[in-house]
């Protein structure tokens, strides 16, 4: 016989309550559901979750950040109009009037610049190449012209060195003039921009042709708007594989050219014969020729390649031809194809120009310097460029010690091909200058210059001086300059 | 083996049956009161049960006197036993505290007392130039000795302590030394010297520096205040002035920036941790190269780590202390 325990928990598991007495009821309610669950749940349907809060009673006062309930005119202050705010952002400034005047500050003379006589000395660009350079756009507007009386800079090492390539060129025998061919590399804020610059500035002084293709820094045209699609292109008729030619940015070009170098082309008379889409007066001096162009952009490219021509012809003065952002022209350009492939920058004829006299394909007839600087902080990844440049680097260092390219980076093999010279270490035409700090003696020359124009109010003595060379790591004269002239604490 | 192991037991089980450890009567009570349930134990443990043992209880200096025999006093005399030892005899017990019930921190106090006594004619120093101490706190003197002592006594003993260390070190008594030792702490400030760094073969010292997340070593050699960081240049590595001058501050605040050049490692962390941890570590270094820059550092803020941390998040915090906006209903 079972337990009498197991007898009565079999009666409690019975729906029906009838059997049961009233205080055992309230005890089963709990097991009312044993097989089935619906009653339950359909028996007390849950209550609303989101309660509404009431809203707030009379009178009381309630946060409300929004604007332009009771105000509904905002703000009433005067809008800027539409570019100006990237026009004051881009100005160029180039003097400031609150700095005191260096009295004893020399200008770079025509004579003396390329004696290398100067070196650590601060010496200041004379008036007509200032306007030369602005026309170039070498001045940009994240260097601090704008806080010195008038431009002026560092005759470092590495400009003197620059000065000796330059006097190189100038001292070749006549008929067999050297073509020297550098890219500036070093650190961010390290001075390649300004060393180009200063390059510039003794070819305008030696009146050389200087052609320029900036970075684009300022609003239009610049190195990275060759290949950025920003101005409008063509295919090169009749040339195999397609090129293309940017009219405009050309057009521009030579304007910029003509205005920098005015003197020197309106000296020289076009004695080649050159087949152009427009006509040409008879006896026309170079400057006629690149108006014609500068005038008319669907003869720009037509008219360079005269330019070029003409430049070629013995016993005219040398050029500087140079480029400064030279990532940007190392990789596949934003420009399609008809085909809607991308472009290689390459394939563009300026650029394909330039890249010809970098690399050596073409040579100056007359002598002259092809310079490219590169960037730290504006350039688009080119692994085949850094990786020419850094074997250049460790060329210079310890020339037994090859680097290898990394197998696992894409490798473009038109760049490869367009640096060679740089990694092979018998090619002396192409090489790099590698910009790198500045000594403490040049580093304490640049901070006198810094307190007598009165932007830097402190003692320069060594402790100084070597405290902001080391803060600047090691001499960087753009840390320099942000930690001693921009810094005020 | 099983066998021989239970056979032990049982014979162990046996022997502490008799010498049980709990007084009968205590265990009757106990029993009749829980006369409803059966009165077998539900375990048998084999092994002997102890008492709470005080491990580290000293032993006492005293002893309680000889028990005095009456009976060889009482036989030449004749009389009743012992009479005449009971006439002449004063009993006085070893310890002064003799009949109270724990006596040891009186005989400690007492003992104190009296040497202080002894000495007290011997030259001091004042208190801020005597040797530095960490005494026995109040617990853990409670602890050793056992003994409920009571704060003000405790201080009072103190004092005498703290007197007793005034005593010019030149002259202080091995005695005296011997005595502090009971009250002292076992270690003491400044008995952990870490070990000297050293300026290797190449001229270098090495210092490492923490601070929040970030670890840094610097290696310091002679030069001409190059930096590099990582392989990286100043600037390089850090974005920020402030944070390239917070780097070197070690060597900017006593001027040593162009004497020195630093290679740094740094892990972990931001750039401002970093920056801070390249600071200790770079002043540990130059300390190795110049010690006497010590005070020079410390005013300088380089030479103390920065404890802080990010605190940790609570249960039922939003954040590590902010609590969930308040809902109404």
């Amino acid at each position: 016989m079972p337990p009498s325990i197991c007898l009565r928990s079999f009666s409690q598991l019975s729906l029906d309550r009838s059997v049961h007495s009233l205080a055992s009821r309230s005890r089963l309610s709990p097991h009312a559901a044993c097989f089935s669950t619906s009653a339950a749940r359909f028996a007390n349907p849950s209550p609303k979750k989101g309660r509404v809060v009431a809203p707030p009673k009379r009178g009381q006062k309630t946060l409300n950040v929004k604007r332009g309930r009771k105000d509904p005119q905002g703000d009433v202050g005067k809008r800027p109009a539409p570019g100006e705010r990237k026009a004051q952002r881009k100005r160029i400034v180039l003097r400031n009037d609150n700095a005191l005047e260096v009295t004893a500050l020399h200008d770079m003379a025509k004579a003396t610049i390329l004696s290398g006589l100067d070196e650590g000395r601060v010496l200041g660009i004379p008036e007509n190449v200032v306007d030369a350079l602005r026309a170039v756009e070498a001045f940009k507007p994240t260097q601090g012209w704008g806080l010195f009386w008038r431009p002026a800079t560092l005759m470092r090492k590495e400009t003197i060195q620059m000065a000796g390539l330059l006097k190189e060129v100038e001292e070749s025998e006549e008929g067999q003039k050297k073509t020297i061919r550098r890219v500036l590399s070093g650190e961010r804020l390290g001075g390649k921009s300004t060393l180009l610059l200063q390059g510039l500035t003794m070819a305008f002084l030696r009146n050389w042709v200087v052609i320029n293709l900036p970075e684009g820094i300022t609003d239009y045209p610049a190195a990275q708007d060759i290949t950025n699609a920003h101005t409008e292109y063509a295919p090169l008729p009749g040339s195999q594989p397609t090129q293309y030619f940017q009219e405009t940015y050309t057009a521009n070009l030579l304007a910029q050219t003509l205005k920098a170098n005015e003197p020197v082309l309106e000296s020289i008379n076009v004695t080649t014969n050159p087949s152009l889409p427009l006509p040409l007066p008879a006896n026309a001096t170079l400057k006629q020729l690149v108006e014609l162009g500068a005038v008319n952009p669907e003869a720009s490219w037509p008219v360079f390649l005269a330019l070029w021509e003409e430049l070629s012809v013995s016993g005219r003065p040398s050029i500087l031809f140079a480029l400064d952002g030279l990532s940007h022209i190392m990789k596949d350009s934003d420009y399609l194809s008809a085909e809607v492939k991308p472009i290689h920058a390459h394939d563009l004829t300026l650029i394909r120009h330039f890249i010809d006299c970098l690399s050596g394909q073409k040579s100056l007839p007359n002598g002259g310097v092809i310079l490219a600087a590169t960037s730290r902080s504006n350039c688009p990844s080119s692994s085949a460029l850094e990786h020419s440049i850094q074997v250049a680097e460790q060329l210079q260092r310890d020339p037994n010690n090859l680097l290898h390219y990394n197998p696992y980076k894409k490798v473009d093999q038109r760049v490869m091909d367009a640096l060679k010279d740089l990694r092979d270490p018998e090619a002396k035409g192409l090489d790099v200058i590698k910009v790198g700090g500045l000594s403490k003696d040049e580093a304490r020359s640049i901070m006198e210059y810094y307190a007598e124009s009165g932007m830097l109010r402190a003692k320069v003595d060594d402790g100084f001086v070597s405290e902001k060379w080391s803060l600047a790591g090691m001499g960087n004269i753009g840390e320099l300059e942000r930690a001693s002239v921009r810094q005020r604490i | 083996m099983a066998r021989a192991e239970f056979s032990r037991s049982l014979r162990v089980a046996v022997e502490c049956l008799p010498n049980s450890p709990r007084p009968r009567p205590a265990r009757t009570m106990r029993c009749a009161h829980r006369s409803l349930y059966p009165p077998t134990s539900r375990c048998i443990s084999t092994t002997p049960s102890r008492f709470a043992e005080l491990t580290e209880t000293p032993p006492e200096k005293f002893a309680a006197a000889p028990e005095i025999n009456f009976s060889k006093e009482g036989e030449d005399d004749g009389g009743k036993p012992g009479s005449r030892l009971l006439r002449t005899l004063r009993v006085v017990p070893a310890s002064p505290s003799y009949f109270s019930a724990k006596p040891t921190f009186t005989d400690d106090f007492i003992h104190l007392s009296a040497l202080l006594r002894k000495v007290a004619t011997l030259p001091t120093i004042p208190t801020y130039e005597a040797p530095k101490v960490a005494w026995k706190t109040i617990d853990q003197y409670r602890i050793m000795t056992n003994e409920p002592v009571k704060t003000q006594r405790f201080h009072k003993m103190m004092h005498i302590l703290r007197r007793l260390n005034c005593i010019h070190p030149s002259l202080m008594p091995d005695e005296v030394v011997q005595a502090m030792k009971r009250y002292k702490k076992d270690s003491q400030p400044g008995d952990i010297v870490p070990a000297p760094g050293v300026v290797d073969e190449w001229g270098r010292a090495k210092g490492v520096g923490r601070r929040k997340t970030s670890s840094a070593v610097a290696w310091l050699v002679e030069g001409e205040g190059e930096v590099l960081i990582n392989g990286k240049s100043l600037p390089q590595y850090f974005g920020r002035l402030h944070h390239r001058e917070s780097a070197v501050w070690a060597l900017k605040a006593t001027s040593r920036l162009d004497k020195y050049n630093v290679f740094g490692l740094v892990s972990g962390g931001g750039s401002t941790g970093q920056a801070e941890a390249l600071t200790l570590a770079v002043a540990k270094a130059l300390l190795v190269h110049e010690p006497a820059l010590k005070p020079a550092l410390r005013r300088a803020g380089c030479v103390t780590r920065d404890p802080r941390k990010v605190e940790r998040k609570k249960a039922g915090h939003v954040k590590a202390r902010k609590m969930p906006t308040w809902v109404k209903r």
